[in-house]
């Protein structure tokens, strides 16, 4: 049986989607708009993330305090998320409050203070948990190799902004961004979980009537570029026992007519615990508690990644593996069994990416968000089965180039630098330490 | 233990002819009906037993074409002896190994093209496993998880190479890990006899040491029928289902447990501390009370209480270290559900060059202020928001509601209790919780660790 999807309903040209479940009584809220993180102005990266944050934190022109009190009393979840594309307020909220959560979002969407306090708390918020973040190798590691692997495209700009960046940051940017970021014409509404449709589109309506009725102008962030050769970017950090390693190339987008192929054939090489690299870095060598690869979906081409992190010792012969791993990939392509493997996963699991409300709610969502062809998901384990040996190796000659590609390590200096520097004697290489301002 | 079926919500009639079904499979007492209860508003949950001593906990929910079946044991890091710790946790990575009838890599391979997702924890009481499936793919579940249950097979290389996956694991999450190496090390220091006082994941020099051996004597100790629970969640007919739960795990022998070696923590009279330095560029506190065990009367104000001082911005320890004084980039308070007492725990990460004690200094102080006065109304009515969104928000899914069962059911032989403690925790006044507050947060009982910030040495960052 074919899960049901919600079918876009609209208030004017403002796309709805309305997806109504008993199972449980909570209800789910998404406002998204078409304009992330991308838009940061250059030297300016963190800009859209503070001022959604912002707009969360002076709802209505409210403090702070009594706005959290009031949201936590209601068990209402309020979050601003944001992405390279888009922006969204989503809210989960106990079904009794569903009203109030509208009302609390209509505040922050259209009757946001911004004041000069709280963004100033804001930023300093944000400067420190930047430095707090330093802590995580994983994210430093990913950081790093986006810089590289997008450098002069947006996609290559931390989301949350750098230190130096947010340090230059003023209220009266994230006043006039708020101008641009949140218009009505721009909106998407997603409304799932235990409610009806008709109150559904009622509480839609309010949300559509906070929002000032003008459009910002369309995404001009252009595709990015593939990287040329192979570049090391090494961040240092004393007295790490472990690795972490990014390996990243330049990926696809569903857009893409092998898009398809190409992520089936990431199924084999690494979506899954029977794939090729989990199975020869974790289970033969036991060299890595995990080993992933990974080729996420925006509405520009991103990157296809791999992700392993041995213990120092390990981390060249690891890296060479997985650099070996990938040119044969590239070169031999996946088996006929592996193929009929990834297909069978693929479209068997389907039924866990459509198996609640809010998820499915989601997917239709990404298809807006993301200018996806209208039934992306509904037809997605049609075209999985579809897919063809030759399709799938084709498509990974033509979409990955081993010789071009970003390898991003953390690890302390004289225990692995030298040794993972033989691996890519080519390389160029760039040596960050840990706590720089700019990561 | 004796099985405790919730009382207060009992539909007293098995739900499905379970004669039959024992004549089918050739022994008539093979099967019984325990006791049956609701989780939630809508659900029914049955209670069935296997003469061997399987407990099976069914939920049919159709609102999806999928089930969760998880397998829970009453096994975990406090069963492991000194000098052997962490192996509960290696033999849960090994349990996806080979078995008597499927090779190396077949357990993964065959639920992969089924469309099934598995995975396991293991903790400090128990060891879980979970497969989440199609519904179509529900026989071949039952098959493998009864034949891993029972046929595992432990060979050198395989626990070797696993042995180097779970030293990475805890390079991972506790060497390189700031948070992770400060909460072994508060553990291990504020337990000194109970077996809380080890970590789950092991200490590095036990773990390299294991043998297969040791692993297959932990196996056939506490892998049988009568130490698990199956928890099936999902769209399926309780009928059908145990026909094939009887099938395939009747046959398996259950076997008599170990009288666990348990050692009652002593009451600890006097504060500890403890430093550690690491690569991080703030420093870090974090304390550990003594606190009540899950089953305990105090349980409830306690963790209504931990919300009351954590429980997002509007909280008190979060309003007054990151919002008003900002000298914290977070703070963060717990409670740890286990069967024995567990703690208590606060952490915070200090801002700028603020240090830990100047963060203790004002943790101290609303602490001192939740022991002196009533907590208001409106905190508890935020609390308990926030503790009701967060029950309802973890039982969106099939797996969500199997891992709730099979928690409470392992710990508190209540397969319901979620909904009963979230209940005893409307119940809670302000009384209960100054008096919680009182007895559990005195600073000689409990303990402390502070990161410090080691500095990087410049000209090796230079380089």
């Amino acid at each position: 049986m074919s899960p049901h999807f919600p079918q876009p309903l609209a208030i004017g040209k403002i796309p709805v989607l309305v997806e109504s479940s008993k199972a449980i009584p909570l209800v789910h809220m998404s406002v998204a708009t078409r304009r992330g993180a991308a838009a940061d102005p250059p030297g300016g990266e963190g800009l859209t993330r503070l001022t959604a944050r912002l707009m969360r934190r002076t709802a209505g022109g409210m403090p702070l305090t009594e706005i959290e009190r009031h949201l936590d009393r209601l068990g209402i979840s309020l979050g601003a998320d944001i992405s390279y594309s888009n922006v969204s307020m989503a809210a989960v909220v106990l079904k009794r409050s569903s009203e109030q959560c509208v009302s609390m979002l209509a505040d922050a969407l259209g009757k946001p203070g911004l004041s000069d306090e709280e963004f100033s708390r804001l930023k300093r918020e944000t400067l420190a948990e930047i430095v707090d973040g330093q802590d995580n190798d994983r994210g430093l590691a990913s950081r790093a190799l986006r810089r590289s692997l997008f450098a002069n495209h947006p996609y290559g700009r931390s989301v949350g902004g750098t230190l130096s960046t947010i340090k230059s940051l003023q209220p009266e940017q994230a006043r006039s961004l708020y101008k641009t970021l949140v218009r009505r014409d721009d909106l998407l509404i997603g409304i799932s979980g235990d409610i009806e449709e008709s109150e559904a589109l009622k509480l839609a309506e309010r949300l559509v009537e906070s929002v000032a009725p003008s459009t910002t102008g369309a995404d001009d962030t252009q595709e990015p570029t593939p990287s040329e050769g192979r570049k090391l970017m090494f961040v240092n950090k004393p007295d790490r026992s472990q690795t972490q390693i990014y390996v990243g190339l330049q990926g696809s987008h569903p857009k893409d007519e092998d898009h398809l192929d190409l992520h089936v054939a990431n199924t084999v090489f690494g979506g899954m615990f029977s794939s090729r690299l989990m199975q020869q870095v974790r289970v033969k060598r036991g060299w890595s508690y995990g080993a992933y690869s990974s080729l996420p979906l925006d509405r520009h081409r991103q990157a296809f990644t791999i992700w392993t992190f041995p213990k120092s010792e390990d981390a060249a012969a690891c890296l060479k593996l997985e650099l070996e791993m990938l040119d044969e990939l590239v070169t031999k392509g996946v088996t006929e069994k592996e193929l009929r493997s990834a297909k069978n996963m693929l479209t068997r699991s389907y039924a866990f990416l459509v198996d609640t409300a809010a998820k499915r709610l989601g997917l239709c969502m990404d298809e807006i968000m993301y200018d996806l062809p209208s039934g992306y998901y509904a037809s997605y384990p049609k075209r999985i089965s579809a897919t063809k040996l030759e399709d799938v190796n084709a498509a990974l000659k033509r979409r990955l180039n081993p010789a071009n590609l970003v390898v991003a390590v953390v690890g302390t200096n004289d225990r692995v630098l030298e040794a993972v520097q033989q691996v890519m004697p080519d390389a160029q290489t760039e040596i960050i330490p840990f706590d720089t301002e700019d990561l | 233990m004796p099985d405790r079926a919730q009382s207060s919500s009992v539909l007293p009639r098995c739900p499905v002819p379970l004669g039959p079904l024992n004549s089918s499979l050739g022994d008539a007492n093979l099967l019984q009906w325990v006791s049956s209860g609701t989780f939630g508003d809508s659900l029914r949950l049955d209670r069935f037993k296997l003469s061997n001593g399987l407990t099976i906990l069914t939920c049919e929910d159709h609102s999806s074409p999928v089930v969760s079946y998880h397998t829970w044991l009453r096994v975990g890091s406090r069963h492991e002896r000194e000098t052997k710790t962490g192996i509960a946790h290696l033999l849960e990575h090994l349990m996806f190994n080979e078995t008597e009838k499927l090779p190396q890599g077949a357990y993964d391979q065959m639920l992969e093209e089924a469309g099934a997702e598995t995975n396991a924890s293991t903790w400090l009481d128990f060891t879980q496993y979970s497969v989440n499936a199609p519904k179509q793919a529900l026989k071949l579940v039952v098959t493998l998880e009864a034949e891993r249950l029972s046929s595992l097979v432990l060979r050198e290389p395989q626990v070797v190479s696993e042995k180097d996956v779970v030293a990475n694991e805890r390079r991972y999450r506790v060497d390189d890990d700031v948070e992770g190496a400060m909460n072994e090390l508060l553990w291990s220091m504020a337990f000194t006899r109970h077996a809380y006082r080890c970590p789950t994941i092991g200490w590095m020099k036990d773990i390299l040491d294991l043998s297969p051996e040791d692993c297959e004597q932990f196996y056939k100790t506490y892998y049988a029928p009568n130490n698990a629970t199956v928890v099936v969640v999902g769209d399926f007919r309780t009928a059908s289902l145990l026909k094939l739960i009887a099938a395939s795990y009747g046959p398996l022998k259950s076997s008599t447990m170990p009288v666990e070696d348990a050692r009652p923590e002593p009451a600890q009279t006097s504060e500890r501390r403890a430093e550690l330095t690491k690569p991080t560029p703030t420093e870090k506190v974090t304390i550990g009370y003594h606190a009540p065990a899950l089953g305990d009367f105090d349980y409830a104000p306690i963790s209504v209480l931990a919300e009351v001082l954590c429980g997002g911005r509007a909280s008190r320890l979060v309003q007054r270290l990151v919002h008003d004084l900002e000298i914290a980039t977070d703070v963060r308070a717990s409670v740890g559900p286990f069967h024995d007492p567990g703690l208590f725990e606060i952490g915070a990460s200090a801002r700028d060059k603020r240090s830990g004690e100047a963060l203790l200094e004002q943790i101290d102080a609303e602490l001192q202020r939740v022991c002196n006065e009533p907590v208001e109304d409106e905190e508890l009515e935020r609390a308990l928001a926030r503790l009701e969104l967060g029950l309802i928000s973890g039982l969106d899914t099939v797996d969500g509601k199997a891992s709730t069962i099979g928690f409470y059911e392992t710990i508190l032989y209540e397969p319901s209790a979620a909904f009963a403690r979230l209940n005893a925790m409307r119940r809670v006044n302000q009384s209960d919780i100054m008096r919680a507050a009182r007895r559990y947060l005195r600073p000689e009982t409990r303990t402390c660790v502070f990161v410090r910030c080691e500095s990087p040495a410049a000209e090796e960052l230079a380089q």
